[in-house]
């Protein structure tokens, strides 16, 4: 079966209140990008990785990949407008992959067991969720409604997809105009027939936004992730 | 088996590292870098036959080149896994009698080529249990007046080890920062022309510590400066 991978790395970094994007920012002293791929090389099953990235962008990232030494097979293409449509040119670059995990350069404790149980599990299609740890409501201005919080759950990247499927879903979601925040939600408005598994996710994938996040990640990666892999 | 780079191979404490970490068993592969090709080959004559050993021989103010040996020594050796980097250079002066070129050359040997050459082994050495030693020294952490640019110089040592140190963990690297006292060699005569050398510490006893710090064994020693000083 073959494997491939987009990652989206589109980001310009408006909400971090920084000039460099989010994913060439330090963290413990490396690219934030770098902790991705790093954890990525060891993933033998992957075969094939698309690193969608604005233009501009384009060429430091290369650099990076060479400066850093990462041993895969990676190609860096233009990204869209949106994160659904940056999702869809990479998947049109993974055309004939059986399976494909989509991930973001944001997220850089996503360990090499991590992705490699969410591949190897036999379920075509999953994506990493955790728990709401806390009461969550409806409405804008004013509370409109109560929800159940065991019910619902917080969506992580990575997310793995039959690959056909998904190139199939983001076709049909591109034709019809129809937008989605992120790839499970428009794969089961397509398919949903076809089972999304929920594997159980981590605490510490944290998707770096907000300056607060990279202050945390910090202290996540200096006590529990340095040395460890 | 291991492969170990040395620089500053051709004399002093870097001879008598080479020498030592040859009698290993499990180091096969040396590389010898050093200017002084006649002094490297000497060195290699008194090491021991059962290492595979590569003269080297380059200036490290090349900078540019540094990166290139290293490749050569890894297209060789097919490994980098250790690196002890030896390279000194000091030539002591009054503040005011220094040049820009004292300065420059002081620092780009000390200090610069060393983490060029990190920089460039780092990319071999990325998840491989691999060790780089630094020589500073204590001049690097206490007041030398007359020796203003090796003193900062060794202090920049002191510090990129314990930076790398902890920018290097994720990679499994561990890098040591030894900072010896006065040792008989050329450097040392230059610095204290006048001084007696068999009453001081000898190359050999820096060596014996340095191979004692790269043995596979968790030491808990790296990042930080350790002080190696006959007292
Ligand atoms: N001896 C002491 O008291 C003492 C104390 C503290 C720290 N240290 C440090 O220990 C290290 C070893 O020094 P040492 O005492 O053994 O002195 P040494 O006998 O003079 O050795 C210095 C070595 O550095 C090499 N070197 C100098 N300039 C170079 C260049 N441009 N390119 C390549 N190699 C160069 C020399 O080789 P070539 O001339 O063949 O190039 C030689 O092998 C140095 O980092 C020194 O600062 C020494």
């Amino acid at each position: 079966m073959s494997v491939g991978m987009v990652i989206l790395a589109g980001g310009v970094g408006k909400r971090m209140h920084q000039k460099t994007p989010k994913q060439f920012l330090l963290l413990g002293g490396k690219p934030i990008i770098i902790h991705v791929l790093e954890n990525i090389e060891k993933v033998d099953e992957i075969e094939k990785v698309v690193i969608c990235s604005p233009k501009e962008h384009i060429e430091q990232m290369k650099q990076l990949i060479f400066n850093h030494n990462i041993q895969k097979n990676i190609i860096c293409v233009e990204g869209g407008k949106t994160r659904q449509e940056s999702t869809y040119i990479g998947v049109k670059n993974l055309k004939g992959c059986d399976s494909i995990i989509v991930h973001e350069a944001v997220r850089p404790f996503v360990s090499d067991k991590e992705f490699k149980s969410m591949i190897n599990s036999k379920e075509e299609n999953a994506i990493y969720g955790i728990d709401i740890p806390f009461t969550v409501l409806e409405g804008s201005e004013y509370i409109e409604k109560n929800l159940e919080r065991n019910k619902l759950i917080n969506v992580q990247l990575p997310q793995k997809f039959n690959g056909e499927k998904l190139l199939l879903a983001h076709e049909k979601a591109d034709k019809e105009g129809k937008h989605f925040t992120e790839d499970a939600s428009l794969f089961y408005h397509y398919y949903p027939d076809d089972k999304i598994k929920i594997m159980e996710g981590s605490l510490y994938n944290i998707k770096i936004t907000t300056p607060v996040d990279l202050i945390s990640c910090e202290q996540i990666y200096k006590e529990y992730i340095v040395g460890r892999k | 088996m291991k492969t170990l780079i040395i620089t500053g191979a051709s004399q002093g404490i870097g001879r008598a590292t080479a020498v030592e970490m040859s009698n290993r068993e499990d180091i096969g592969n040396i590389a010898l870098v050093a200017r002084n090709e006649k002094n490297l080959e000497e060195t290699k004559a008194l090491m021991n036959p059962k290492c595979n050993v590569m003269v080297v021989p380059h200036d490290m103010t090349d900078l540019e080149g540094i990166e290139k040996i290293v490749d050569k020594i890894y297209k060789e050796f097919k490994s980098i896994d250790l690196l002890i980097n030896g390279a000194g250079f000091v030539n002591p002066t009054a503040l005011l009698d220094t040049t820009i070129e004292n300065f420059t050359q002081t620092f780009t040997v000390n200090t610069v080529s060393m983490l060029v050459m990190i920089k460039a082994c780092v990319r071999y050495m990325k998840g491989k249990d691999a060790k780089i030693l630094n020589i500073a020294s204590t001049a690097g952490s206490t007041s030398r007046p007359g020796w203003v640019a090796y003193a900062s110089a060794k202090a920049g040592v002191i510090s990129l080890s314990k930076t790398l140190a902890d920018e290097l963990r994720d990679y499994k690297i561990k890098v040591y920062c030894i900072s010896p006292g006065r040792c008989a060699t050329e450097l040392r005569r230059i610095l204290a022309p006048e001084e007696d050398p068999t009453t001081i510490m000898q190359p050999e006893d820096v060596a014996k510590i340095i191979s004692n710090l790269l043995e596979e064994e968790e030491n808990c020693l790296d990042g930080q400066d350790i002080i190696v000083r006959q007292k």
